[in-house]
C-alpha cells in the first residue's frame, strides 16, 4: 500500500511539472486579457492593424526607462492600435547588452528594441539580426530628418544599404563645469559663456586656475570600463582636432600626433587624473557631490536631472554649466546620441508589421510625446515646440546651441566592441605611466585589426 | 556462496520492480532538471569550444585552435595567475581564520556563540552587490574611509587609489573576498567542534595532554571531513570569483585583477567570442576538478 501511495505521489510530482507549465501559460493569457480586455475579438478597432503581441526592450533613454511614462505612451498607442499588445522590458546599460546577446543566442530576441546606431546598426544589424526598415524611410522622412541634421540618416544605415534604425530623438554629448567653483577660482575668464565654448589653451589655463585655488581633483579621465567613454574620446579628439575614425568609418585614427599631443597634455596637467577605478556614471556622481569640478560625461538629461536637488546644480547647490569640449580652433565636434527603434528578425511577419506600426506611431504619428519622454531633441525638423511651456524650455533652448557642433556619428565603425574595450585599456596604461605613443600604437593595432574583421 | 543465485517469488519481484520504478520516478524531476541545466550546458560548453562561435556568423569548426590561441594569450595567463593568487591566499586564510574564530566562539556561552555566528554569517546572507558597494565606497580614491583614516592619522601622505592602482587592487579584492567567505566555514566549524567526542578530549586531558595536543590529536582529525568540505567549496568559490571583479574593477587596472571567470565573461559577452570563452571554461573546469581531486585525496589520506 505504501508503495502504491509513493508511486502515486511520484506521478503527481511529475505531472505537476507539466501542470505548472499549463497554469503559467493560462495565467499569462489571463493577465494579457485583463490588461486589454477590449483588444481581442471585438473587430471594433481604431486602426486596421492585425492582432499581435510584441515585446519591446528599451534602454534607459530619458524616461523611456521609466515604467510610468512608458505605460502612458503605450496607452496612447493602444488607443490608436488596440489590437497590438506591447510587453516592455527595461534594460540597463550595465547588463542590457548581455541580456540582449543572450536572448539572440537563445533565439529569444525581443521583437522591438530602442537604442542607438552603435548597437542597432553597427552591432546587431551588421550581424544580420535586424529587419531592414528602409520602407519606413520615405523620401519625405529623409528630407525631414536631413533638414535637421545631415548625419542622422547615414548613422542609421549600414554599409549594405539597409536602415536598421528608425530614429526618434537625438542630442549632443558635452561636458560640464562647476560654474560656482570656476567663478571663485577666477577661471570663468577662459570661457565663452554665450556659446559654451573654450579653446584648448584656455581649458588648460582654467583647469590650472581651479587646481591652484585648492581643488586637487578638477577632472578625471575615467577608464574603469566603457561606460560613458564618449566623453573621454571627445575630450581627447577635440583638444587638437584629432579624430577617432576615418571619414568613411572603416578604421580607427587615434594614432596621430594630434591625439597623442592631447593625451600627453592631459597627463601633464595638474588636476586631471587618469582614474581606472571609475566609469562615466561614477564621474558624474563625483562631479555632482563636489569632488570633481568638471565632468566629461554630460548631456541634457544630466543637466535636467533633479534626483539629488535642483536641476542644473550640484548636490550642495553650486551652479552647473554645460560646455562644449575645448578645441584649439574653437570649433568643437561633439559626439551625438541618436536613439530610435530597431526590429529583430524573429521570422514572424505579423510581429514585424506590428513592430513597424509601433515605430510609425511613436516617430511619425505622435512624435512630440515620444520625444518628450526621451528628454532629448527630435530628429525631425518638422517636430517643434516639444518642450514649449515646460519648466525645462529655457534650458532646452540654451542647450540646442550645442547642436551646431554636432560631429559625424562614427560609432558605426566595424570592430566597435573591441575598440571600446581597447580604449579604456589604453587609458589605464597611460594612467599607470606607460608611454603615450606606445599605448596608442597598441590601441591602433588591436582596434584596426578588429575593424578589418 | 558468493555466486549463489538468489531467487525471488513472483510477488517479491513485483514489489522490487515497483520499488525501483518508484525510486526513479521520484528522481525523475531532478534528473530532468539536472540533465537540462547542468549536463547539456556542460556538453555544449565542450562542444562549442571546438568552434569559432562568434555572434553574427555561422560557427566554424576549428578543432583545438581556441585552445592554441588560449595558451598564447598573455591576458589568459595573467588571469590564471591572478586567479591562482586569489586561491592560494584566500583558501588557507579563510580556513585558518574560520577555524580560529570557531574555536574561540564555540567555548563561549550558547547565546554568545549564536550571536557571533550570526555576525560572521551576515555578509553571506547580505546581497553581494550591496556588500561590494560598501567596500567600493570604503576604498574610494576621493572620499573613502581608508584614505580618510590614513591621511588624517599621518599613515598616508596622500590618497591612494586602492582599486585603481595595480599595486593594491588585487589585494583589495582578496580582502573583500575573505570577508564574504568566512561566514559559512565558521558556522560549519562551530558545528564540527560541537560534534567532537568530549569523552576523548577529557580522557586526553586526564592523561596530561595540553590543549594544543588535544586539539591537533583529537579534535582536528574528527573535523577533517568538515575541513575537506570547506577547502573544496572555498577553492571553487575563489576560482569562480566574478561579481567582485565585475562590480569593482572590470579586471583592471591593466588586467591586474583579471580572473579566469571574468575573462570568460569578457570574451563571451563583450567581444562575443563564445567559442573562445567556452574553451576557457573547459580549462577552468579541468583545473578546479584536478585541485578538488587532490584535496579529496589528501583529505582521505589524513
Amino acid at each position: 500500500m505504501k508503495k502504491l501511495i509513493a508511486l502515486a505521489l511520484a506521478l503527481i510530482m511529475v505531472m505537476s511539472l507539466g501542470a505548472c507549465t499549463v497554469t503559467n501559460t493560462e495565467s499569462t493569457t489571463a493577465a494579457t486579457d485583463g490588461k486589454t480586455p477590449e483588444t481581442t475579438g471585438t473587430g471594433d478597432t481604431t486602426a486596421a492593424a492585425a492582432p499581435a503581441e510584441i515585446s519591446l526592450w528599451t534602454y534607459p533613454i530619458g524616461k523611456w526607462g521609466d515604467q510610468e511614462t512608458v505605460n502612458e505612451l503605450l496607452a496612447n498607442f493602444n488607443a490608436a492600435y488596440p489590437n497590438i499588445k506591447v510587453n516592455v522590458e527595461y534594460l540597463t546599460y550595465q547588463d542590457g547588452d548581455d541580456k540582449v546577446n543572450t536572448a539572440i543566442e537563445g533565439n529569444a530576441a525581443p521583437d522591438l528594441i530602442m537604442e542607438g546606431p552603435e548597437r542597432l546598426v553597427a552591432n546587431w544589424g551588421a550581424k544580420g539580426k535586424m529587419v531592414d526598415l528602409s520602407d519606413l524611410w520615405t523620401e519625405e522622412t529623409k528630407a525631414d530628418i536631413e533638414a535637421n541634421n545631415a548625419s542622422v540618416a547615414a548613422a542609421c544605415k549600414w554599409s549594405d544599404g539597409a536602415y536598421y534604425e528608425y530614429p526618434l530623438c537625438m542630442t549632443t554629448h558635452c561636458m560640464a563645469i562647476n560654474k560656482t567653483v570656476f567663478e571663485q577660482a577666477g577661471a570663468m575668464q577662459y570661457i565663452d559663456e554665450e556659446t559654451h565654448t573654450w579653446t584648448t589653451e584656455n581649458f588648460l589655463k582654467a583647469v590650472q586656475a581651479v587646481y591652484d585655488a585648492g581643488h586637487k581633483d578638477v577632472g578625471a579621465i575615467y577608464c574603469s570600463g566603457q561606460g560613458g567613454d564618449q566623453g573621454t574620446r571627445a575630450i581627447i579628439n577635440n583638444m587638437y582636432n584629432g579624430t577617432f575614425t576615418n571619414a568613411d568609418f572603416t578604421g580607427y585614427t587615434i594614432n596621430t600626433p594630434e591625439n597623442i599631443k592631447a593625451l600627453e597634455a592631459l597627463v601633464a596637467q595638474d588636476g586631471i587624473n587618469f582614474d581606472p577605478a571609475i566609469n562615466g556614471g561614477e564621474e558624474i556622481t563625483l562631479f555632482r557631490n563636489g569632488t570633481l569640478q568638471m565632468a566629461f560625461c554630460w548631456n541634457i538629461a544630466q543637466q535636467l536631472n533633479s534626483d539629488n536637488g535642483e536641476a542644473g546644480h550640484t548636490n550642495n547647490g553650486d551652479e552647473i554649466m554645460f560646455m562644449a569640449f575645448p578645441s584649439d580652433d574653437n570649433a568643437p565636434e561633439l559626439c551625438g546620441g541618436i536613439w530610435g527603434f530597431g526590429v529583430f528578425n524573429n521570422g514572424d511577419d505579423a510581429k514585424i508589421e506590428a513592430a513597424k506600426t509601433f515605430i510609425k506611431f511613436m516617430c511619425d504619428e505622435d512624435p512630440a510625446t515620444a520625444v518628450k519622454a526621451s528628454t532629448y531633441f527630435p530628429v525631425k525638423a518638422s517636430v517643434t515646440g516639444v518642450y514649449a511651456g515646460e519648466d525645462s524650455e529655457a534650458v532646452m533652448n540654451e542647450y540646442a546651441k550645442l547642436s551646431t557642433y554636432l560631429g559625424a556619428y562614427y560609432q558605426v565603425v566595424p570592430g566597435w566592441a573591441t575598440a571600446r574595450t581597447e580604449w579604456w585599456n589604453m587609458l589605464q596604461k597611460i594612467g599607470s605611466g606607460e608611454d603615450v605613443a606606445t599605448a596608442v600604437a597598441t590601441f591602433d593595432t588591436n582596434a584596426n585589426a578588429a575593424a578589418a574583421g | 556462496m558468493a555466486n549463489q543465485k538468489v531467487t525471488y517469488n513472483k510477488k517479491t519481484r513485483k514489489l522490487m520492480i515497483h520499488e525501483t520504478v518508484t525510486s526513479y520516478l521520484f528522481l525523475l524531476p531532478f534528473l530532468l532538471f539536472f540533465a537540462g541545466f547542468v549536463i547539456y550546458p556542460m556538453f555544449m560548453c565542450l562542444f562549442t569550444s571546438f568552434f569559432d562561435a562568434t555572434m553574427g556568423r555561422e560557427d566554424i569548426f576549428i578543432g583545438f585552435d581556441n585552445y592554441k590561441t588560449l595558451f598564447n594569450d598573455p591576458v589568459f595567463w595573467k588571469a590564471l595567475w591572478n586567479t591562482l593568487i586569489i586561491v592560494v591566499v584566500s583558501v588557507p586564510v579563510t580556513c585558518a581564520f574560520s577555524l580560529w574564530v570557531a574555536s574561540v566562539i564555540s567555548k563561549m556561552h550558547v547565546a554568545a556563540t549564536s550571536a557571533f555566528r550570526c555576525i560572521f554569517y551576515l555578509p553571506v546572507v547580505t546581497g553581494s552587490v550591496a556588500v561590494t558597494m560598501v567596500w567600493k565606497w570604503m576604498f574610494n580614491n576621493y572620499y573613502g574611509i581608508f584614505n580618510y583614516i590614513g591621511t588624517s592619522t599621518g599613515m598616508l601622505e596622500k590618497n591612494i587609489n586602492w582599486l585603481g592602482d595595480e599595486r593594491f587592487a588585487l589585494a583589495c579584492i582578496i580582502l573583500i573576498l575573505l570577508t564574504t567567505s568566512v561566514g559559512q566555514p565558521i558556522v560549519l566549524y562551530v558545528s564540527a567542534l560541537d560534534n567532537v567526542d568530549r569523552s576523548l578530549v577529557e580522557a586526553a586531558e586526564v592523561d596530561g595532554a595540553t590543549q594544543m595536543q588535544a586539539f591537533w590529536k583529537i579534535k582536528w582529525p574528527q573535523m577533517m571531513p568538515t575541513t575537506l568540505y570547506i577547502l573544496v567549496i572555498t577553492t571553487i568559490n575563489s576560482f569562480q570569483c566574478f561579481a567582485l571583479i565585475q562590480l569593482l574593477t572590470s579586471g583592471g587596472p591593466n588586467n591586474s585583477t583579471m580572473t579566469i571567470m571574468y575573462y570568460i565573461y569578457y570574451n563571451a559577452f563583450k567581444l562575443y567570442k563564445y567559442g573562445y570563452g567556452n574553451a576557457m571554461g573547459v580549462i577552468l573546469a579541468l583545473v578546479i576538478a584536478a585541485l578538488s581531486a587532490v584535496q579529496f585525496k589528501l583529505g582521505q589520506e589524513k
